[in-house]
């Protein structure tokens, strides 16, 4: 991983910075979310999509792509996390006292 | 916390150019990736022997196929590879060299190159060989057709390369380590070549040993060609020392007395034995020859030419061989000279004058017996007496002056009496010869030095 790091961390600071913009935007957006119970079969798909990396199942490049991809997700949810925090913040600093 | 939760079920969207992001960089990285990470594999490797390495690599994953020269080298190989950093799996294909069982390694001379082949235990081990070959040979072609095996012996480098050294000094041949075990075949290149193989052999490294050493020398050679038109007598070849050297030459010396000697002999070791037994009589034969050679090669000696007469080839042919040791062959291919003009009785006696005004019959001393080196002066004496068939002929025998008279009188008469004896023998008929003693009384020479002696000891012939 740290290998991967080094090598490409541009597309890697992308996935953080559309995380952070996508964090940013979704607490002021109106609109549906993704259902509840959506959100379970993705949370499953994505935890085997991880057991499959860690197990190393998937041979050779699609091996490759799906431990590129998990870390892209990952470092995006990480940016979608930090945006949306500091959003909140930002907007309950700045909201007039109830 | 709970806020997040809420929040993240509105992150989808950002998913999609994710996605796009993904499908690009994967797209543009694969290759490169997988470049960077079969050089660092390759480096990683650097330092491990192996041979036939390929590296192959699918994503993080490098597939190492690769015959290494131990167990211990294999696993170490896969271990360097898997600790390259990115490296997700390693596809271990990596196998031993195959054993050679014997360890088998063999290096052949012919004419134009040498050619090493069988087994080497490593890489390195066989371009060493090849360099040293190279060095060794220079200038003759050096193929290398080894194969990498393992299950060398202890110490195989140095005693391949002892016996690399000994290829040099063969001509052909070739030299076959088997396990411990050195075989050795074929022709040195000089003589005392085998020789010095053989010494040197006594240096391979403990625990190898000779198994056969079948090196034979190079066929020792001596030539003696006698040229009647130049009147030389030209020796070539090898003579086992000095010592035979000098009695070689001075024997040819007083049997080749009209001719000058050119001698170009030297002397070498590897003699057959028995060689100045065999090559002094030899070279009598040749004396009594008007034109010929003679090749001595290894024990089989060759005289070919011309002898003077009938009688002379008969005694050269049957003759010889007997006189030599055992195991010698002796191959004669002689003919007989066309006899020359006659000439009447005044030329004849000019003609032997002119004889044994160069050499002197020569006899046991105090004795009536003719040595074998006159054996050629006699011949031309014989030569001679035939081309004046009417002339009678007075062999007259003289001494010196020590001893009393009458035993000078009696040694002169005998010995004058052995060479008519002689020239009968050889089938001129005894009616033409009178074989007179004078003793001491008609000296040539003062009989107060040993020189005055020796002219004064001596047989004339003179036509009445």
């Amino acid at each position: 991983m740290g290998y991967l790091t080094t090598f490409y961390w541009g597309w890697l600071l992308g996935s953080v910075l559309l995380g952070f913009a996508m964090g940013w935007i979704s607490v002021v957006q109106h609109g549906d979310g993704v259902p509840r119970k959506w959100r379970w079969w993705l949370a499953a798909l994505v935890a085997a999509l991880v057991a499959a990396a860690v197990a190393r199942v998937v041979p050779g490049r699609f091996g490759y792509w799906l431990d590129l991809g998990l870390i892209m997700f990952g470092l995006y949810l990480c940016g979608c996390a930090v945006g949306s925090w500091l959003r909140d913040w930002v907007v309950s600093r700045t909201a007039p006292p109830a | 916390m709970r806020g997040l939760f809420k929040w993240s079920s509105k992150w989808w969207p950002g998913v999609i150019p994710l996605v796009i992001f993904w499908a690009i960089a994967a797209w543009t990285s694969t290759e490169p990736l997988e470049a960077d990470l079969a050089q660092r594999s390759a480096a990683a490797l650097k330092d491990t022997v192996l041979n036939k390495t390929r590296i192959s690599v699918a994503g993080r994953d490098v597939t190492l196929a690769a015959d290494a020269f131990s167990e211990d080298g294999r696993q170490s190989a896969v271990a360097s590879v898997e600790t390259v950093p990115g490296v997700r799996l390693v596809n271990d294909e990596t196998r031993l060299v195959p054993e050679a069982k014997p360890f088998v390694w063999s290096a052949e001379r012919d004419v134009v190159r040498v050619t090493l082949s069988g087994s080497s235990p490593l890489p390195a081990t066989k371009s060493r060989l090849t360099e040293a070959a190279r060095a060794n040979l220079g200038g003759v072609e050096v193929v290398d057709r080894m194969d990498l095996s393992r299950g060398a012996p202890p110490r195989f480098d140095n005693a391949a390369l002892l016996l690399l050294d000994q290829i040099g000094k063969l001509k052909e041949g070739k030299i076959t380590l088997s396990d411990t075990q050195v075989s050795l075949s074929g022709m040195a290149r000089e003589l005392g070549g085998r020789e010095a193989i053989a010494a040197a052999l006594k240096n391979l490294p403990e625990g190898f040993s000779v198994a056969a050493n079948e090196v034979k020398a190079p066929p020792y050679i001596f030539q003696a060609y006698k040229d009647p038109v130049a009147l030389t007598l030209t020796l070539t070849g090898n003579v086992p020392d000095n010592n035979a050297h000098a009695a070689l030459g001075a024997s040819a010396g007083r049997r080749f007395f009209s001719e000058k000697v050119v001698d170009n002999l030297k002397a070498s070791i590897g003699a057959p034995s028995g060689f100045a037994a065999a090559v002094v009589p030899a070279l009598g034969a040749l004396s009594r020859l008007s034109t010929g050679t003679l090749v001595v090669s290894d024990r089989e000696v060759k005289l070919s030419g011309d002898a003077l007469y009938e009688a002379a080839a008969s005694q050269i042919r049957a003759g010889l061989g007997k006189d030599f040791p055992q195991g010698w062959q002796f191959k004669p291919e002689i003919s007989v000279k066309p006899p020359a003009a006659p000439v009447d009785a005044t030329v004849c006696q000019q003609l032997f004058t002119d004889l044994l005004g160069k050499a002197r019959i020569r006899f046991e001393p105090g004795k009536a017996d003719i040595v074998a080196d006159s054996a050629g002066l006699l011949d031309r004496l014989i030569e001679t007496a035939l081309r004046c068939p009417t002339a009678n002929i007075e062999i007259a025998g003289h001494t010196d002056t020590d001893g009393d008279d009458a035993a000078n009188q009696a040694l002169s008469e005998k010995r004058a009496q052995a060479v008519a004896d002689y020239l009968v023998k050889a089938g001129l008929p005894a009616s033409r010869f009178s074989a007179v003693g004078y003793g001491s009384t008609q000296p040539i020479a003062g009989n107060d030095t040993d020189q005055g002696k020796a002219q004064n000891r001596r047989i004339d012939f003179v036509v009445k």
